[in-house]
């Protein structure tokens, strides 16, 4: 019997069983990582939802992050990593490029496609609500499962990937995120318009909405790993919201998500979300974990490998 | 063929957007921007940890993460960066309301990104350890 074959026969409590020391084991490298790591990591603990605050002009962020589940019956669990390059052009203009692979137990690895994002926050001053436009072109096929956005109906977690990854899709995504900084709170909302260039979807929609809020408003003076400044809670919430050809929240995925992100140094950042599905469409849970380095003055740095003078 | 279009379609935008993020991911020359301005009320708020002078210690530690990247450890600008020498009189005569909105805005033709992440009383706090910049 192949090695892959009895996987799919075991249920879902041994299933976790496998899973839960792969992911403490990935969560204590990327620890040990990070605290190698020599030194401002405030970011964002969303995973899914954006908020105003753009990456500084100058910098790259580079994020390895991923998205897992806990498979319902008949369905096999998956692991999607995706890594992320996003870099600050401007004060008000992030770009950012993903590429993305999945790998299913008891069927396959594949690489999913590549993302290339931007986003433009048209308002030069902060204002109660400040919108930021978001367009990204999408490069990817069905088997797609890092579900960095939810729109439209329920992916299809069911098939096996030799038969979604043929199925290509050339998808432009818009979002208008919304997004206010009150009392120590980020509050952002999300709108998603997506229009799959490869299906007959029509055109689909999905929402994200988040808040969060670091644990201590005032930095203490130590230079410290653990204290509370360093760590950000809060909460989003995801899901689709179906196409111009079936609007409305039938067979689409829904999750409640608390986050926490950890500033492990000046320069890295820990993130951590389990996502509760609320539908019967959606996973039951995921879990995502994300590690973000951040290289300052990258932009400098590139420009004098060149040799443009400072 | 149709998919060959589509893929080039798709290396063509990135290959537009990663060139123009190039050519664009300079900061100008600094000089003193007379646009940069507070308004009345945002100039005249007064720096709530103002009476607790210990607090510009983690104040130190947040400019050293957030701010020493352009402006330098000591605070003094960085000619490459073009970044403002936050020690001139120029910096220091201004009131801390309106240092605490110039660090909450930025000014983004200048390159000067908004820290309105941080939270208020940690931009207090760089507000405070401002005030602790001699030359």
């Amino acid at each position: 019997m192949p090695q892959c074959a009895w996987i799919r026969y075991i249920d879902a409590t041994e299933l976790q069983l496998i899973i839960v020391p792969t992911i403490t084991r990935s969560a204590l490298i990327l620890f040990l990582l990070a605290a190698a790591a020599s030194s401002s990591a405030q970011e964002s603990p969303f995973f899914v939802t954006y908020n105003h605050h753009m990456e500084e002009p100058g910098n790259l962020d580079i994020e390895v992050s991923s998205t897992s589940d806990v498979a319902r019956s008949g369905q096999q669990t998956y692991f999607a990593p995706y890594m992320e390059l996003e870099y600050g052009v401007t004060a008000q203009w992030t770009t950012e490029f993903y590429l993305e692979g999945q790998s299913t137990w008891g069927d396959s690895t594949v690489f999913t496609g590549w993302r290339l994002e931007n986003r433009f926050k048209p308002l030069k001053r902060e204002h109660w609500i400040n919108p930021v436009l978001y367009l990204e072109y999408e490069n990817l096929n069905e088997a797609s499962r890092i579900q960095k956005e939810v729109e439209g109906e329920a992916p299809d977690v069911s098939s096996p990937n030799a038969l979604l990854t043929p199925e290509l899709d050339h998808e432009l995504e818009s979002k208008l995120i919304l997004s206010s900084d009150y009392h120590d709170w980020n509050i952002a909302e999300n709108f998603i318009v997506a229009k799959n260039f490869s299906q007959s979807e029509g055109v689909e929609f999905g929402y994200s909405f988040g808040a969060s809020r670091p644990l201590a408003t005032l930095a203490s003076g130590a230079d410290c790993r653990f204290c509370r400044e360093n760590f950000m809670v809060g909460a989003e919430m995801y899901g689709g919201l179906g196409s111009t050809l079936d609007f409305g929240v039938h067979n689409t995925a829904h999750y409640i998500a608390p986050v926490l992100a950890w500033a492990i140094s000046d320069d890295s950042t820990l993130r951590f979300s389990p996502g509760f599905g609320l539908t019967h469409e959606s996973n039951p849970v995921l879990f995502r974990f994300g590690y973000t380095y951040e290289v300052q003055n990258f932009g400098s740095k590139v420009a004098r490998l060149f040799g443009r003078k400072q | 063929m149709r998919r060959i279009g589509r893929s080039g379609f798709g290396l063509a935008m990135l290959g537009f957007c990663l060139v123009t993020a190039a050519s664009l991911a300079q900061n100008p020359g600094y000089q003193q921007d007379p646009t940069w301005h507070a308004p009345a009320d945002a100039a005249s708020r007064p720096n709530p940890l103002a009476s607790k002078p210990e607090t510009a210690a983690g104040g130190r530690k947040l400019f050293l993460r957030n701010c020493a990247e352009c402006h330098g450890k000591p605070g003094t600008g960085i000619e490459a960066k073009h970044s403002a020498d936050l020690q001139l009189p120029v910096v220091q005569q201004q009131t801390d309301g309106v240092l605490f909105w110039k660090i909450t805005n930025g000014n983004a033709t200048r390159g000067m990104p908004s820290f309105s992440k941080l939270p208020e009383l940690q931009r207090w706090q760089i507000v405070l350890y401002i005030r602790t910049l001699k030359p």
